[in-house]
């Protein structure tokens, strides 16, 4: 029986173009762009909204906690403008204009869509801060998409503890909480499951497949998603 | 004879050649060109000869919004383009695409903002660059929204003037405006032009009328080479042939002869034609607080038959509804009277589902980029022949020659997307025929072309009709007109006169910063309300709050709709107050008492943004937000550009949907996997053309210094007013009442 040989080469390290130095040096392009992509998941998050009232409703007369399932597509945006420009504070930044237009027609939420915005955002940044603004691969998406879900879940199921209620001015402050406070630990641990699960899919995996078909589209030329698509085709 | 200034405006470009990153051939090749001052140039070519590349070259703005490698060096008296923020003023294609702000002073001093002149200073620049451009007679309050496409490019004009450039470049002005419009854009860059001392550059397709405002000539060939420069009698004369072989419209040539299609590739489908009587369509416009007004938007006076083998154009000035028109004959806007539409007697095109409305009509839409539909200019053209089940050899074949009629084979594998418009405007008419439809709806099917794509367009509509096709057309363009068999004119329909003045709410005298404070506020005073029995109280003291907050002291009509205003925007928190009591009731061991103080925490928290959020306008936001709060000047511009451009993205979403819809590919609720593919190619679309806006509206705002506005000043002050303080400390309350009422 004939062997066959076969030499193995390993794949080439695949790394990420960052944005043009200095990354703080932001451009009015970079800026515009993350405002207006942040403006338009804004409308979609709207447009969303509506179909995300079916599930909801079922899963709430159901078991409220996997709705967290459904969280991810509000997480998009941050997660998107990071891919995009690449520079500091633009998932932040992104995150915050969306939740901003999302907040002016009116939601189910109020302002408070707007400070979710805020935490959701700086959950994304986080994770593109801890990989150094260096890495924009489907798995610091996923990283981003992950770490955008913890504070907003801090922010829905936070409760001050009861023992509070001896101490002066914060006694105020005991036993109360966000929307699901009054939860059993059990039933937040599955709700933070299911939000981190839904952050990373339907958030970071998503917002890697969105910012890959933009720059498919020719859309993303002066970023550089832009750039990585032109280096793959030019073999 | 006065004293003129120290002449500038000398151009200087040598050697500038610029290949964006993805294309082989550079687009333009080492091109040289001195532009002494004053001077006025007409800049022409052929479609793709790198013209408005050359006009960005020349504002220092190429590389700024498109990656590629750039050779050569262009100076403006011997600085680089941006060395003075200004210097070199831009006007786009397409108005709107660089309007900054909401109204028209304030767009108007946007450049002025990023120079940091005082606040003081800045209405005189103002009304003298309006006055300068024919825009004096305008209040400096007056929305943006609401000019004409002639009023809104001569807004950019004034908006360049503003920093007192030395070169103005103006990218195809009037090449989407009705003739009147144009001709006011002309006379503004007229009087520009006489006026002296600015250097002039001019992009245009149709010369003719600028011939007598421009005393230079200069051609740029298909590869990006300079090939005639001169005056421009003389080298309309010398080159004559070769600028006509460009398809140049030359002065004086009469228009192409449409070309002739070979037989057989266009087909269209015997049926009933597409009838109407005079009907109207009526536009409700909801404005932000809340209230809506419905006004007439188009209206057709005669009757309208779309018979097989006919041409009818829909012929009158911009803004006079001959696109809504169309919209309404494919079915997408509701009529008055309702269902004036038929398709034969008694079919309602709206009430065709996709398949069968790709059956009856076709629709070239005025933006022919949201049509698109797939990812490759060949599947665009077959995407509604395969939703309607053809898919066989002939139809691939035919569609192969349809593009080549257009000009588009060698694109056939491009990605729709990338095209420039003018290619865009040509595929979206192939896809609209190749399934042979009995009625083609197109929104300005020639705009941009040159003399060949002109012919070739003209061409596939009469084989289109030769092949028992009716053509319904809205066109500026004389040399269709002429062609057509019925003309309709429309005029827009008389406003009414505004409703008189209502008296504003107390809430409206706050500032945006007191507004979303107080919006604010409602997330602690949820979260800290205990017991129901307390949190009721803190609800009753929100709702005596917002009544007073909605009230309107004084004389005259009261403000329309204020508690519906805030009951749908209630609507949803409602919703969620409800859902959050059951779930914590059936999770949180059916305690009813706990599911009602859940519930009521929820709208606790809620209720105060139903009130308020109305009233937040986002240019005074961004005012605030900059001076008040110190945040970054840069971003908050961006984000105040951005809002004040929702609405059209709303639109977006509309037409991609409707453009989908007429292309047969429909949305049906009892298939999930098409409710899935219309968000996401809807979501994608919107996304793409967001990109696009925020790239053009880079370079307009760069063109006027944003780029070096590190020290802004601003047009609007922001002020803290006692109403402010009142408001923050009235909401206040809530907390408090929540905090010690227990």
């Amino acid at each position: 029986m004939a062997t066959t040989s076969t030499t193995y080469e390993p794949p080439p390290t695949r790394r990420s173009i960052t944005a043009t130095r200095p990354l703080m040096g932001w451009r009015t392009v970079d800026i515009l762009t993350v405002a207006f992509l942040g403006a338009a998941f804004g409308v979609a998050f709207w447009a969303w909204g509506i179909f995300y009232n079916g599930p909801v409703t079922a899963l709430q007369i159901g078991y409220a906690p996997l709705l967290g399932l459904f969280v991810g597509p509000w997480l998009l945006a941050g997660v998107v403008g990071g891919l995009v420009v690449r520079r500091p504070g633009a998932a932040l930044f992104c995150e915050v204009v969306a939740a901003l237009v999302s907040m002016i027609p009116g939601t189910a939420w109020g302002a408070g869509v707007l400070f979710a915005g805020i935490l959701q955002g700086l959950g994304a940044e986080l994770a593109f801060a801890i990989l150094g603004y260096r890495f924009f691969g489907v798995a610091a998406a996923a990283l981003a998409g992950a770490l955008s879900t913890p504070l907003e879940w801090l922010y829905e199921t936070g409760r001050f503890p009861d023992s509070w209620a001896s101490i002066p001015v914060l006694s105020s402050f005991a036993g109360n909480g966000g929307y699901y406070a009054e939860w059993v630990w059990r039933d937040k641990l599955a709700y933070l499951g299911c939000m981190a699960l839904s952050g990373i899919v339907l958030a970071g995996v998503l917002a890697w497949v969105v910012t890959r078909a933009l720059a498919a589209a020719g859309a993303l030329s002066a970023f550089p998603p832009g750039q990585e698509r032109r280096e793959s085709r030019a073999v | 004879m006065t004293v003129t200034a120290p002449a500038r405006g000398r151009v200087e470009v040598s050697g500038l050649t610029w290949r964006p990153y993805g294309r082989r051939e550079p687009v333009l090749r080492a091109v040289d060109l001195t532009l002494t001052p004053g001077e006025r140039v007409l800049l022409v070519g052929p479609s793709g000869s790198g013209k408005s590349t050359l006009l960005r070259a020349l504002t220092g703005l190429l590389g700024s919004v498109e990656a590629g490698e750039l050779t050569g060096s262009v100076t403006v008296d011997g600085a680089g383009p941006g060395a003075r923020p200004g210097t070199v003023g831009l006007v786009l294609q397409e108005p709107g695409a660089g309007v900054v702000a909401a109204t028209v002073g304030r767009d108007v001093a946007f450049g002025l903002e990023n120079v940091g002149l005082p606040r003081e200073a800045m209405p005189d620049v103002v009304r003298r660059s309006l006055a300068a451009v024919g825009l004096g007679g305008l209040d400096l309050d007056t929305p943006t929204s609401a000019l004409s496409g002639g009023q809104t490019q001569r807004l950019a004009l004034a908006g360049t003037l503003a920093l007192d450039p030395s070169v103005v470049l103006l990218d195809e002005p009037t090449a989407m405006l009705d003739p009147t419009c144009a001709a006011e854009v002309r006379a503004a860059v007229g009087a520009l032009a006489r006026d002296g001392g600015r250097t002039l550059v001019v992009v245009e397709h149709v010369l003719g009328p600028w011939t007598d405002l421009v005393g230079r000539l200069v051609v740029l060939s298909a590869d990006g080479r300079v090939v005639a420069d001169g005056p421009v009698r003389e080298v309309l004369a010398a080159e004559r042939e070769v600028l006509l072989g460009m398809g140049i419209w030359v002065p004086g040539a009469p228009p192409p002869e449409p070309l002739v299609v070979p037989p057989g590739l266009c087909t269209a489908a015997r049926a009933p034609a597409l009838t109407a009587p005079p009907f109207g369509v009526d536009r409700t416009t909801r404005h932000l607080d809340g209230t809506a007004r419905t006004v007439r938007a188009a209206q057709l006076d005669d009757p309208l038959a779309a018979r097989p083998g006919t041409l009818t154009t829909l012929v009158g000035p911009s803004g006079s509804g001959k696109s809504t028109l169309l919209a309404a004959l494919a079915g997408f806007l509701p009529t008055t009277p309702e269902a004036a539409v038929r398709v034969g007697d008694d079919t309602v095109p709206a009430d065709l589902d996709a398949p069968d409305l790709a059956r009856a009509l076709a629709w070239v839409p005025q933006w022919a980029s949201s049509t698109i539909v797939t990812d490759r200019v060949l599947d665009e053209v077959l995407a509604t022949s395969r939703a309607l089940g053809h898919d066989d050899a002939a139809t691939h074949d035919r569609a192969h020659r349809l593009l080549a009629v257009l000009g588009l084979e060698h694109l056939a594998e491009a990605d729709p997307r990338e095209l420039s418009g003018g290619e865009q405007r040509r595929l979206a008419v192939a896809a609209a025929l190749l399934h042979g439809p009995p009625v083609l709806l197109a929104d300005e099917p020639t705009v941009g072309q040159d003399r060949h794509t002109w012919a070739a367009v003209l061409g596939l509509l009469d084989a289109h009709r030769a092949a028992g096709g009716a053509v319904v057309a809205a066109t500026h363009d004389a040399n269709v007109v002429g062609r057509a068999d019925v003309v309709h004119r429309t005029d827009a329909p008389p406003r009414p006169p505004d409703p008189p003045p209502t008296r504003t709410p107390l809430v409206a005298r706050c500032g945006p910063l007191a507004l979303l404070a107080t919006a604010f506020l409602g997330i602690p005073a949820g979260v800290l309300s205990p017991h129901w029995s307390t949190t009721l109280l803190v609800v009753a003291t929100q709702v005596v709050l917002g009544a007073l907050a909605l009230a309107a002291p004084g004389d005259g009509p009261g403000p329309p709709h204020r508690l519906r205003t805030v009951g749908l925007r209630l609507l949803p928190g409602l919703f969620a107050a409800a859902t959050t009591a059951w779930s914590t009731w059936l999770l949180a061991g059916h305690d009813l008492d706990i599911a009602c103080t859940v519930g009521l925490r929820v709208v606790v928290i809620v209720l105060p943004s139903a009130v308020l959020v109305p009233w937040l306008d986002p240019d005074r936001l961004g005012d605030h937000l900059a001076q008040r709060l110190g945040l970054p000047d840069r971003p908050v511009v961006a984000t105040a550009a951005a809002l004040q451009r929702v609405h059209t993205f709303g639109a977006v979403w509309t037409e991609i949907g409707r453009a989908r819809r007429v292309r047969g590919i429909g949305v049906s609720a009892r298939h999930p996997r098409t409710v899935a593919a219309h968000l996401a190619a809807s979501t994608m679309g919107l996304l793409v053309r967001t990109l696009r806006a925020a790239a053009e509206l880079a370079v307009a705002m760069d063109a006027r210094g944003f780029a070096t506005a590190q020290r802004r000043t601003w047009w609007a002050p922001a002020p803290w007013r006692w109403g402010d303080t009142a408001l923050v400390l009235l909401g206040l309350l809530p907390l408090v009442v929540a905090v010690t009422a227990r």
